[in-house]
């Protein structure tokens, strides 16, 4: 009989000694936000979504090549030499047209490793964190600005001086071989020895 | 739930066993856990754990991507609600693979951060338990306080759950201004809401009654399984590897391990697992505290980061302790840029193959209280 009344008591004094407690938080203010109505500022240097300062990047593929999930694409061309792309603010020169730089946020897992290698600090992440999608191939942001024709336009001349390149250097190559045959001609002696430091020239050029 | 099967095990008896799948969307299997009971009225005579809900195949990763830096973001999705821990010991590890000397400060930012998350991950851990036999309220309370640990953990990484914050070496980043001023504010309001939870749940009869003498894992079972953590001390054995096998600065810190004392059942059962973890999260306040006394303020946090890791040929098995208990990892390295192998020894999935072991004979209702008292993660499980 004891024991049941003691029972009984621990239970009673138990149950309101938490009902105290939830009293006490009842009249103390709300910790929650209502999320639409009110925002709730991010701190400085949150990650929630990736962005490229398109005018600082020189297209080195480093961050492409640190993402653990590959959700950065980007091609280049390189520059022809009739154009200067000029200098990021940081002062290193640009050297590549960037056809394409695309980061796919629904691949993205926020782990910042991207933003680390890159020499001009353009990769960064930014506190947005209201961009949902209903089609996931709208996740996928283009930074590259070049219109499709200038990009067309950008390859074709890359590829006609990067052949003129060709041709040159083929033609290069026969007159140096033709002067080298001149020259083993006009001295007939010392045969093995002018041709090996020829080759070596050769191969650093190409 | 769903019935799998009717079968008489005696044709002549009117005893009748059922299988009953529990999970892998049951709310109280903390995840995607799928438990087949064997059922003989609401008694469980077996339990059948089935896993792999959530295999990501974090070992396979961590050698195909060819590099040592890249695996960390992997492993914080081991165990998601202490991700800061996981990183910690995969980091260490390669740390003294390279035999890597690491700043002061950066080890002090380390304990204080890892300490916060023990704490978090306690608070879920507790605040689910409880939830899941039916005390709605102490959850809501404890995940007002957890939101201030990961408040000051996106102000310091960035990120509010899976940080990426520790790399070989130090730091991502340095931490914010006023770090040590928000931690030593959140110590201070935490110390209160302990005393508040034990008398709104540790020690409500109900709850008392729902979690003493229920699962009981005497402390040689626990042994043969390998248990660690607070499974372990729950059982009454003094083991903590902060203690036992120090690592980063923990043995400069003066802190107690709490054991269970079997106070209001038997010992090692789920109460006393449940209060291992909330007295623990006295002693993570404790350290904390010398931590941030002791924590110098200047200093680069990022000076000893090496630019590009290259190992030796060597493995190292390291271990540490993160708040369910042993995480190893086994990392073989050889002269390419990555690792060659590395293997995760996670504490959740031990103390998961020791669930048919302490819920043989208890009740349908008793199940959901073992399963929360072990505090499994099943990202951690599957990996």
């Amino acid at each position: 009989m004891t024991t049941v009344i003691r029972e009984g008591w621990t239970t009673f004094k138990s149950i309101f000694t938490g009902m105290g407690v939830t009293i006490r938080h009842f009249f103390k203010p709300a910790v929650t936000e209502l999320y639409p109505e009110e925002k709730v500022e991010l701190p400085k240097g949150a990650r929630a979504k990736l962005y490229v300062n398109i005018d600082d990047c020189i297209g080195c593929n480093l961050c492409a090549r640190a993402c653990p999930v590959n959700c950065i694409d980007i091609e280049t061309v390189m520059a022809t030499s009739d154009v200067d792309l000029g200098k990021t603010s940081t002062g290193n020169p640009k050297r590549f047209w960037l056809t394409q730089f695309d980061i796919d946020m629904a691949k993205c897992m926020y782990c910042d490793l991207c933003t680390f290698p890159c020499p001009t600090d353009c990769i960064y992440m930014v506190p947005e964190y209201e961009y949902s999608e209903f089609d996931r191939t709208n996740l996928v942001y283009h930074f590259s600005d070049l219109t499709p024709e200038k990009v067309d336009e950008v390859k074709e001349k890359a590829e006609k001086e990067a052949e003129e390149k060709k041709k040159e250097r083929e033609r290069k190559m026969k007159e140096k071989k033709a002067k080298a045959k001149d020259k083993a001609k006009s001295k007939p002696k010392p045969k093995p020895k002018p041709k090996q430091p020829d080759n070596k020239k050769d191969d650093e050029e190409s | 739930m769903e019935v799998m099967m009717n079968k008489t095990t005696d044709s002549n008896s009117e005893r009748r066993e059922m299988v009953i799948n529990m999970g892998p969307q049951h709310p109280s299997t903390h995840g995607v856990l799928r438990l087949e009971l064997v059922l003989d009225g609401e008694v469980v005579k077996e339990v059948r754990p089935n896993i792999g809900y959530l295999h990501r195949c974090f070992e396979k990763y961590a050698e195909e991507l060819g590099d040592y830096a890249s695996v960390t973001p992997y492993t914080d999705r081991m165990d998601y609600v202490s991700a800061m821990n996981q990183e910690l010991g995969y980091v260490i590890a390669i740390e003294r693979l390279l035999e890597l000397e690491i700043p002061e400060r950066v080890e002090y930012i380390r304990v204080i951060i890892s300490e916060l998350q023990r704490i978090a991950s306690h608070l879920l851990g507790i605040g689910a338990f409880g939830l899941d036999l039916g005390a709605f309220t102490p959850f809501l309370y404890l995940f007002t306080e957890r939101e201030k640990i990961l408040d000051i953990f996106e102000k310091t990484s960035g990120a509010r759950l899976l940080y990426n914050y520790m790399t070989v070496g130090g730091l991502m980043k340095d931490v914010p201004k006023d770090f040590k001023k928000d931690t030593a504010e959140f110590v201070k309001t935490f110390r209160p809401k302990i005393k508040e939870l034990n008398d709104l749940l540790s020690y409500n009869k109900i709850f008392i009654n729902r979690t003493a003498d229920i699962g009981v894992l005497p402390e040689k079972v626990a042994l043969n399984y390998a248990a660690s953590g607070p499974v372990l001390r729950g059982s009454g054995m003094k083991w903590d590897l902060r203690k036992d096998d120090p690592y980063s600065i923990y043995d400069r810190f003066d802190f107690d391990i709490p054991v269970g004392s079997g106070e209001v059942g038997t010992l090692g059962d789920c109460w006393d697992r449940y209060m291992v973890r909330v007295r623990e999260m006295e002693q993570s306040l404790r350290i904390i505290e010398q931590a941030l006394d002791g924590m110098p303020d200047e200093g680069d946090v990022t000076e000893a980061v090496p630019k590009r890791i290259r190992l030796k040929e060597g493995e190292i098995y390291c271990r540490t302790e993160t708040p369910r208990g042993e995480l190893g990892y086994y990392i073989i390295s050889d002269k390419k840029g990555g690792p060659f192998r590395v293997k995760a020894r996670a504490p959740s999935f031990v103390h998961l193959s020791m669930l048919p072991a302490i819920s043989k004979g208890s009740l349908i209702a008793d199940m959901v209280a073992i399963v929360g008292s072990i505090d499994i993660v099943l990202g951690e499980v599957d990996r």
